[in-house]
């Protein structure tokens, strides 16, 4: 089955490149490079227990990108990303598209889920740090926490077709159907391993051969000129464990409006997801019935965005985690935990590609930690280029 | 030391906002266009700022108008974009002065 897939994906492509070098000689081909870098310095001063569990300090990321048209309908994109965990690969894909509407994506991508990934280049997002649902390493004891609900970006291998179509001038309907490889458990089944599921050391192969499925649908109307709304609804299901006995489900919301320069967010994520029980003594609660195999994290952030002036942007967010459910054996974490974060930043323009983010955090934490500490602060201050 | 950062950062904001004034950095001063693009000019600055920030194409180096024009039909597709077709001909038409304004300048150069 799994080398069917990879069969299936190899075909794709060739088919693809075949129509596409058929519709249009060579001549035609046009390339885009695009990047971003960005040096953030986080102070967590105060807290230092959630210091020895954050990155706390200077950290970079870096990003090279390669757009290439090779006609009106084939595309490529290659993005290499440096970031934390070094080197990586998060974009490698061809895109074909069928008529004006449909089109068809396959190789190295994030799939359609949620609407942050979209944004979540650092020259693309105004904060220095991502939503607690989508955290990649920003997060205070962000190892107890195995991170947000879904750390982003999320680049799988696989297929997607999307759709774009518009009713009359002010209703535009998106929606989006994938098969990727999925995410990989943790060597004890007990919660996803986000750096193994992504990690080139396993050459991006699939851990098991079923490969995870998800869509989603965004439907986006016109208030004006200069004001929209959007509305989307996301869902990802698939087996993280090599023997497929494991099952998570991703579930989100979001909502985006935008009325002139101002744009205001609200996101919700959840995920449920099934753990191995066989062994009783890697898990700090006993397994009792049927609710005793699952747990869920879900959270939600809501954000404004402000300009003040033409250099200077204003954001304010709340961002809300929650993990219910069994935790492993030793895990600080109780079995409801919780998370509340308020963040005040803004970015200075000092020139049109240049941006300054300052950001300051406030975090509440259901938990006390060793010290008995439930509450911290954090601050950024980060500079990002786009080129 | 918790205070005083946060301080710093008041005080940061502040200056920061205060010195900026109306100059306009993100994108382009609408009264630097022939008056006919201006609304052109508006709707661009409008669609292609919702994922990102107007540096990403005013900074893109693409001089070409047939990139462009798949350029701009790609972020259509992108999920909420918000970009219909006449706002496509409209973004084009503010794109294409912007393109044929920076091949002046590169060829003064
Ligand atoms: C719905 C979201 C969205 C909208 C609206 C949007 N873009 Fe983009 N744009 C993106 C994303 C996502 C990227 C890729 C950034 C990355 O690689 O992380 C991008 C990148 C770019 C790039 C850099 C080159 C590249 O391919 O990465 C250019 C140039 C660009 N956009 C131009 C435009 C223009 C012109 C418009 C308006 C017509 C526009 N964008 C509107 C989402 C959008």
């Amino acid at each position: 089955m799994r080398a069917l897939v990879v069969l299936a994906i190899v075909l794709a492509m060739a088919f693809a490149t075949v129509l596409a070098l058929i519709a249009r000689p060579a001549a035609a081909v046009e390339r885009n490079f695009a990047g971003s870098a960005m040096a953030d310095y986080h102070l967590a001063p105060a807290n230092h227990s959630s210091r020895s569990t954050a990155f706390d300090g200077f950290t970079t990321e870096l990003a090279l990108k390669a757009a290439i048209d090779v006609s009106d309908r084939f595309s490529a994109s290659v993005k290499v990303c440096y970031g934390c965990h070094g080197f990586e690969l998060p974009m490698a894909h061809l895109d074909y598209r069928f008529g004006t509407a449909v089109s068809l994506r396959v190789g190295r991508f994030s799939p359609s889920l949620g609407a942050f990934n979209l944004r979540h280049d650092p020259a693309n997002h105004r904060l220095s740090s991502k939503p607690l649902i989508y955290d990649m390493g920003r997060m205070l004891r962000m190892r107890e926490w195995n991170l947000g609900v879904l750390p982003s970006p999320f680049p799988d291998n696989g297929a997607e077709l999307s759709g774009t179509h518009w009713i009359g001038e002010t209703v535009q309907v998106d929606w989006a159907a994938y098969a990727v490889s999925g995410f990989k458990s943790d060597a004890q089944g007990i919660d996803l391993d986000w750096q193994r599921s992504r990690t080139p050391d396993a050459y991006y192969v699939d851990n098991n051969h079923r490969p995870a499925v998800g869509a989603r649908v965004v439907v986006t109307t016109k208030l004006g000129e200069t004001s929209d709304l959007t509305f989307g609804v996301s869902a990802q299901h698939g087996s993280p464990d090599a023997a497929s006995k494991l099952r998570y489900t991703f579930f989100g919301g979001d909502l985006t409006l935008r009325i002139r320069r101002t744009n205001v967010r609200v996101e919700y994520l959840g995920r449920r997801q099934t753990f191995e029980t066989s062994d009783p003594t890697q898990l700090a609660y006993r397994v009792a019935g049927a609710r005793g195999d699952f747990f869920v994290k879900q959270g939600l952030y809501a954000e404004i965005e402000q300009p003040l002036s033409g250099a200077v942007d204003l954001v304010l967010r709340y961002d809300f985690l929650s993990r219910n459910g069994n935790v492993q054996a030793g895990s600080p974490l109780s079995h409801r935990s919780a998370i509340h974060r308020g963040t005040v930043g803004f970015t200075y323009a000092i020139e049109r590609g240049l941006r300054l983010k300052a950001s300051t955090e406030t975090w509440h934490f259901t938990d006390e930690d060793h010290r008995g500490r439930q509450q911290a602060v954090g601050f950024h201050l980060g500079l990002v280029g786009t080129f | 030391m918790i205070r005083l950062v946060s301080r710093a950062l008041v005080v940061l904001l502040a200056a920061v906002v205060g010195c900026s004034g109306a100059r306009r950095v993100d994108g382009l001063d609408p009264s630097s266009l022939p008056p006919d693009l201006r609304a052109d000019y508006e709707v661009f600055a409008h669609r292609c700022s919702k994922c990102h920030t107007l540096a990403r194409p005013l900074d893109s180096g693409i001089t070409n108008d047939q990139f462009w024009r798949i350029y701009v039909t790609r972020m259509q597709r992108m999920p909420g974009s918000g970009i219909s077709d006449s706002d496509v001909a409209r973004i084009l038409r503010f794109l294409r002065h912007y393109s044929a304004e920076q091949r002046a300048k590169k060829a003064a150069s």
